[in-house]
C-alpha cells in the first residue's frame, strides 16, 4: 500500500470515529450529552392508574365503580364523560387497549402500569413504556411543531421539546383525541378531543422521583386549562424488562354489541 | 371444602394505595366481581405466565366428585416476576387453597388475592380469614 492511500484510509476511519459527534453538533440548539440530566434506569409509575388523582373522588382505582375525577369539562364532555363511567359500573365500557391492537397514546402514555425507562439524547427524548409496549417521541433537536396541514390525529401526536436547565418542557399536537372513541387516558373513561394541546415540565424532584407536570389545553373538551402531574420513583437497579404481546394471552375478548367483556377459559371458550 | 371469608376492602384499597404501582388486572372494570373474596381448594392444572395477565387454572373437586376448573386471573408476568413470581410458583400438579374474588355471575372465575400452597407457603394477600 502506498504511502497516500494509508493516509486516505487513516482520514476516513478519523471521519467515521467523529462522525456521531458532529451528528449532534449539527443544531445549536440541541443540549450535549454532557449538560443533559441523568434519568437512567428504570421507573414506575406511583399511585396508581387514576389519571387524575388530585380531582379524584370516590374510593378505589379507576376500575372501581363510583371513582371518578372532576377535569373543567365543557357541558358536552361532562356529558361524554358520565355516560363512560355509568358504562363502566356496569362493566360494560371495556380498556380500549383490550383488543391488543391500539397505543395507550399521550397523554395515556403517562399512566401505565408496569416499568418505564426515559431514555434523554440530545436529539431526541424517548418514553418507552413496557405495558403495551408503548413509545413516545419528544424531540429536542431545535425544531419546530408542523403546521396544522402537516398535523393529523394520531394516538400519542407530535411533540417538540427543550430543555430548561435539567427540565425537559415540551408541546404536543396532533393527538385524535375521542375521534374514534379508542383513546382514553384511564379506565374511568376520560377523554380529550382532536383539539386538544399539553405542555408538559418533566425533572428530577429528587434523586428517586421524576414528575411530569401536563397543562392540557382543549378548545372543545375543556373550559380552562387542566393541570395533572404523575409521578415516577426509580426501581431498584439491576432490573430486567421484558416485551408485553398483549396478544400474546389475551382471555378476555369484548363482545360488540354489548361492550361486555368476557373470558375465556383454558381450551379458549366462552366460560359461562 | 370450600370456604367464603369476607374481607375488608377498604384496608385492601389503602394497603394498594400504599403500592407504588397499581396491580395490572383484567381489562374491564371490577363490577362484575364480587368485592367478598372466597377460597378454593384443588389442584393446579396450568399457570399461564403470559401477558396481558397470568392465569392460574385450578381443578376443584366438590362433594360429589365432580371436577370445576376455576380460571383465576392476576397480573401481568412482568410485574409479578420483578416481585419473585416464577412459572414454578404454581407447578402443574400441586394442591392449592386460592383466595379470590368471584365473578358475579356464578362463573368459575376469580381475581387472585392470595394463595396458601400444601407445604405451607403463602403468595399474595393470603389470610386464613
Amino acid at each position: 500500500m502506498t504511502t497516500k492511500s494509508w493516509a486516505t484510509g487513516i482520514a476516513l476511519c478519523a471521519s467515521f470515529v467523529t462522525a456521531p459527534a458532529t451528528s449532534y453538533a449539527q443544531t445549536p440548539a440541541m443540549t450535549p450529552f454532557d449538560k443533559l440530566p441523568d434519568w437512567s434506569g428504570t421507573w414506575a409509575m406511583m399511585g396508581g392508574t387514576v389519571f387524575d388523582r388530585a380531582t379524584q373522588t370516590g374510593q378505589g382505582g379507576s376500575i372501581t365503580p363510583g371513582v371518578r375525577e372532576h377535569p373543567p369539562y365543557t357541558a358536552e364532555y361532562e356529558k361524554k364523560y358520565a355516560e363512560h363511567l355509568k358504562l363502566r359500573d356496569e362493566d360494560r365500557y371495556p380498556d380500549v387497549q383490550t383488543n391488543c391492537g391500539v397505543p395507550a397514546g399521550f397523554p395515556r402514555i403517562l399512566n401505565l402500569p408496569d416499568a418505564y425507562e426515559f431514555v434523554v439524547r440530545p436529539d431526541v427524548f424517548y418514553v418507552i413504556a413496557e405495558n403495551g409496549g408503548n413509545t413516545m417521541r419528544v424531540y429536542t433537536d431545535g425544531r419546530k411543531l408542523p403546521g396544522k396541514e402537516d398535523t393529523w390525529g394520531t394516538y400519542t401526536g407530535v411533540s417538540v421539546g427543550h430543555w430548561e436547565g435539567d427540565t425537559l418542557v415540551w408541546e404536543t399536537v396532533g393527538l385524535k383525541g375521542d375521534r374514534d372513541n379508542d383513546s382514553i387516558l384511564d379506565r374511568t373513561g376520560l377523554v380529550l378531543s382532536n383539539e386538544s394541546k399539553i405542555t408538559t415540565r418533566m425533572h428530577k424532584i429528587n434523586g428517586e422521583t421524576l414528575e411530569a407536570k401536563m397543562v392540557i389545553e382543549d378548545s372543545k373538551a375543556l373550559t380552562k386549562p387542566w393541570t395533572v402531574t404523575k409521578q415516577f420513583r426509580k426501581d431498584k437497579p439491576g432490573l430486567f424488562l421484558y416485551d408485553y404481546g398483549c396478544a400474546e394471552n389475551n382471555r378476555n375478548p369484548v363482545d360488540p354489541a354489548t361492550g361486555k367483556t368476557h373470558t375465556l377459559g383454558s381450551d379458549g371458550k366462552l366460560i359461562k | 371444602m370450600n370456604s367464603v371469608f369476607k374481607v375488608s376492602f377498604a384496608a385492601l384499597a389503602v394497603a394498594m394505595g400504599t403500592m407504588a404501582v397499581q396491580p395490572a388486572l383484567a381489562h374491564h372494570s371490577s363490577a362484575g366481581f364480587s368485592e367478598d373474596s372466597r377460597v378454593v381448594s384443588g389442584t393446579v392444572k396450568e399457570f399461564q405466565f403470559r401477558n396481558p395477565h397470568s392465569w392460574i387454572q385450578v381443578n376443584v373437586t366438590d362433594a360429589s366428585g365432580k371436577v370445576t376448573e376455576w380460571s383465576v386471573e392476576w397480573g401481568s408476568p412482568n410485574q409479578l416476576g420483578r416481585e419473585g413470581i416464577r412459572p414454578s410458583t404454581f407447578p402443574t400438579g400441586a394442591q392449592v387453597k386460592i383466595r379470590l374474588r368471584p365473578e358475579l355471575t356464578g362463573a368459575p372465575i376469580g381475581i387472585f388475592v392470595g394463595a396458601k400452597m400444601s407445604d405451607g407457603k403463602t403468595v399474595g394477600k393470603w389470610s386464613e380469614e
